[in-house]
């Protein structure tokens, strides 16, 4: 017995010392890291004209492939050369790909990532690249703030600027033309009462009122679009940026979260919501499935092509009329501070703002960031146009709620589900996206 | 070589030194393969337990956390439903599986009929599908239009139809059903090989004692297949506790909750929330559940021999 126990003991502790070597060993590379420096110390606005590559990360295309050959015709030294990952796997590999020792130059921004890359120094502080374009100007402010942080990324919509937008988008409502005719409803509703006996009317032809896609961010989406015209602008932004002391519990919120358990209940939203996919539900709504189908511009494309004249938008409105505010997002881009061409990096940033940028962003079917490059035509993308006017005129344009927090899509879902289906109360909800903001803020 | 004097010879001394060399040839020989095994499979499962001591969130230098991340997972109120709905998806995963596949085999292990190839192919065919396009296609056979609403409408059964994967008390056992139909094929394959190494002899003389087929099944090929089944076991059950691609291109963990497992819970810390330290340590409670489980199957599986 003692032999076989000093025998043993030898392996015993080289396969711990093995161990507390690999642990040791890995430790030592995770803490050489240390924030980067992301302030330039020089900016130019004039590309030297030398050949220069450009590598650009990104998931959204339409519109970034577009935009990339209207800078390179125009700034032929320059080639841009395109890494584009799937919208699922962006944030994981956009965080690897820009922390690592070779980063693209540019990469699409992407607020789960910029939380830990900011930090880190990996993002370009814009600052003085915008003072020296005079970005200020070319761009609405409202799409801008979500894109200023602190250096440690902790509260955002002021601060430094660290990503510039590339086009925009809208959250709304479109409706199917033909089925509210039928259900009498002669115009799109002015006012939310007069949208809730929409509902109701179209309810009692025996057509589904609001095609849903709970499975995914839908569900949540009504609930977003319904708290932009009730609750108060500044305390909604305040909560998405990270103000201390803000909170989402408040009576608009809970009236929000209340109007749509009301609406589940009397069944006005797509029976299985719970289990569609938005995808799906807006595939139903382009078949005729539901009369509305609460989602973002970036639908329209495909349902003006399936639909054609039937398909009409509008957003909500709020309970005493048309209110211009709505939840918003943006295809914007970022430099790596590690970049050896910044300038150049950020001359293509500058280009976003253009006029010539703005009409290539409409025509993929985006908000251009200047409104007034708008297309300008008629049916759906002419009813878009002119409420998107509106919402960044009056500097309207929110970030939608799961921007608060990393966590918070991951708690917007699953509440509003509980919701939808009647077995959670709209306290619990609101208190599950407070307790993930506290986490993040708090 | 042919001198077995020569040969006899030189044994004790060649044994010894083929037995050092042989032993350097032999890992020379295992390196490809330990390599492969240390770099994918060990490196990562102790970088994991490495990362669950710290706070970290995949970019930023990490910071020494101690037992801070165990705290919070256990402190975390969607573990505890997560863990109860793993247990509840080993039924599903594990239990049903294992009868289905022993009542297969009783039907087609019972010598050679015509067709038996084709029945292995369709039970077994599961297996070789994607999980994310058995998901997708389920989500669509599941819903409120869908197929298997069809068929109970079909059957007048209209007041059971439902959108299955969005009621909140049908959810995890509709995902179950479709775990079951993944595994059973599984199962079957694995108790089919087992049967056909039971010596025919005694199934011969069994008949002649006048033993029917059920008696057969039951005192013959199940006592044989305990191996068979001990393995099934292990697989499935790590495959239940460890779900997440077919949980996630369904449900992802939907309604409301009612279909979280913890694999879903670790990629959302690491991925959503770039908190690698807390999915680590979650990943390492998972993996101790995990362990706990395989080494009880085991166990049983001993004592019963």
């Amino acid at each position: 017995m003692p032999i076989t126990r000093r025998r043993r003991h030898p392996a015993a502790s080289a396969a711990a010392g093995a161990a507390v070597l690999v642990l040791t060993g890995s430790c030592a590379v995770l803490s050489t890291s240390v924030r980067e420096d992301d302030v330039p110390d020089t900016v130019s606005t004039a590309l030297t004209g030398e050949p220069v590559t450009l590598r650009l990360a990104y998931t959204d295309d339409p519109p970034t492939q577009a935009l990339v050959d209207g800078f390179t015709r125009r700034h032929p030294g320059v080639t841009v050369e395109l890494e584009r990952t799937q919208f699922s796997d962006y944030v994981k590999t956009v965080k690897l790909a820009m922390s690592s020792d070779d980063p693209p130059d540019i990469a699409q921004y992407n607020t789960g990532a910029m939380n830990s890359l900011v930090p880190a120094g990996l993002i370009l502080n814009l600052d003085k690249h915008s003072a020296a374009y005079g970005w200020e100007e070319a761009f609405p402010s409202s799409a801008m703030d979500p894109l200023r942080t602190d250096p440690d990324a902790e509260r955002f919509g002021s601060g430094s600027l660290y990503a510039v937008p590339g086009s925009l988008s809208v959250l709304g409502v479109f409706y199917n033309r033909d089925l509210l005719a039928e259900a009498g409803v002669e115009e799109p509703p002015r006012t939310l009462g007069a949208f809730e006996d929409a509902l109701e009317e179209v309810h009692a032809e025996g057509t589904t009122p609001i095609g849903n896609g709970a499975l995914e961010v839908g569900g949540f989406q009504i609930w977003n679009a319904l708290l932009n015209v009730t609750g108060d602008e500044q305390d909604y932004r305040d909560w998405v940026y990270g103000a201390p002391g803000a909170t989402i519990e408040t009576p608009a919120a809970e009236e929000a979260a209340a109007t749509l358990t009301r609406w589940a209940e009397r069944g006005y939203l797509s029976e299985g919501a719970n289990a569609t996919s938005d995808i799906d539900a807006q595939a139903d709504f382009a078949a005729g499935g539901s009369a509305f189908l609460i989602t973002g511009n970036w639908a329209a494309a495909a349902l003006a092509e399936e639909m054609g004249e039937d398909v009409g938008f509008f957003l909500m409105p709020g309970p005493e009329g048309p209110v211009p505010v709505a939840s918003g997002s943006s295809v914007s881009y970022a430099v790596s501070s590690q970049s050896d061409h910044p300038d150049a990096a950020a001359a293509f940033l500058d280009y976003l703002g253009s006029p010539e940028a703005a009409r290539i962003q409409a025509e993929s079917g985006f908000m251009p960031v200047d409104p007034e490059a708008a297309g300008g035509g008629g049916g759906v993308m002419g009813d878009i146009d002119a409420g998107f006017a509106r919402v960044i005129e009056e500097e309207g344009l929110v970030p939608f709620p799961d921007y608060a927090a990393p966590g918070m899509l991951d708690r917007l879902t699953p509440g509003v589900q509980g919701l939808v289906a009647g077995v959670r109360t709209e306290e619990e909800f609101l208190g599950s996206l407070q307790e993930e903001w506290e986490g993040e803020h708090g | 070589m042919g001198d077995p004097a020569v040969t006899g010879a030189r044994a004790p001394g060649g044994a010894r030194r083929t037995g050092r060399g042989g032993r350097g040839r032999g890992w020379l020989f295992l390196l490809p393969a330990v390599a492969v095994y240390l770099a994918f499979t060990v490196y990562p499962a102790v970088s994991t337990l490495q990362f669950s001591f710290l706070e970290w969130d995949g970019v930023a230098p990490p910071a020494w956390a101690g037992l801070d991340n165990f705290a919070r997972v256990a402190a975390e109120p969607m573990l505890g439903r997560a863990v109860l709905n793993a247990l509840v998806l080993i039924v599903f995963f594990t239990v049903l599986p294992i009868l289905l596949g022993l009542l297969m085999t009783a039907l087609l292990a019972g010598g050679v009929r015509r067709g038996t190839a084709f029945y292995r192919v369709v039970f077994f065919l599961p297996q070789v599908l994607p999980l994310v396009v058995v998901g997708t296609t389920w989500r669509w056979m599941y819903s409120d239009d869908g197929m298997v609403n069809q068929a109970f409408a079909l059957a007048g059964l209209d007041h059971l139809t439902r959108a299955w994967l969005g009621d909140e008390r049908f959810a995890l056992a509709a995902l179950g059903v479709v775990g079951t139909w993944i595994m059973s094929g599984l199962c079957m394959m694995l108790f089919m090989s087992g049967a056909q190494r039971v010596d025919p002899a005694l199934h011969e003389a069994a008949a002649i004692d006048g033993a029917g087929p059920a008696r057969r099944f039951l005192s013959i090929t199940l006592p044989g297949l305990r191996r068979e089944v001990s393995i099934a076991g292990v697989i499935t059950t790590i495959a239940a506790l460890a779900s997440f691609d077919l949980v996630f291109v369904t449900t992802n963990g939907g309604p409301a909750g009612a279909t979280n497992v913890p694999g879903l819970l670790v990629y959302r810390l690491a991925f959503n929330e770039g908190d690698i330290g807390a999915a680590g340590a979650l990943a390492v409670v998972l993996t101790v559940l995990v362990v706990v489980f395989v080494g009880g199957i085991r166990l049983l599986a001993k004592e019963d021999a």
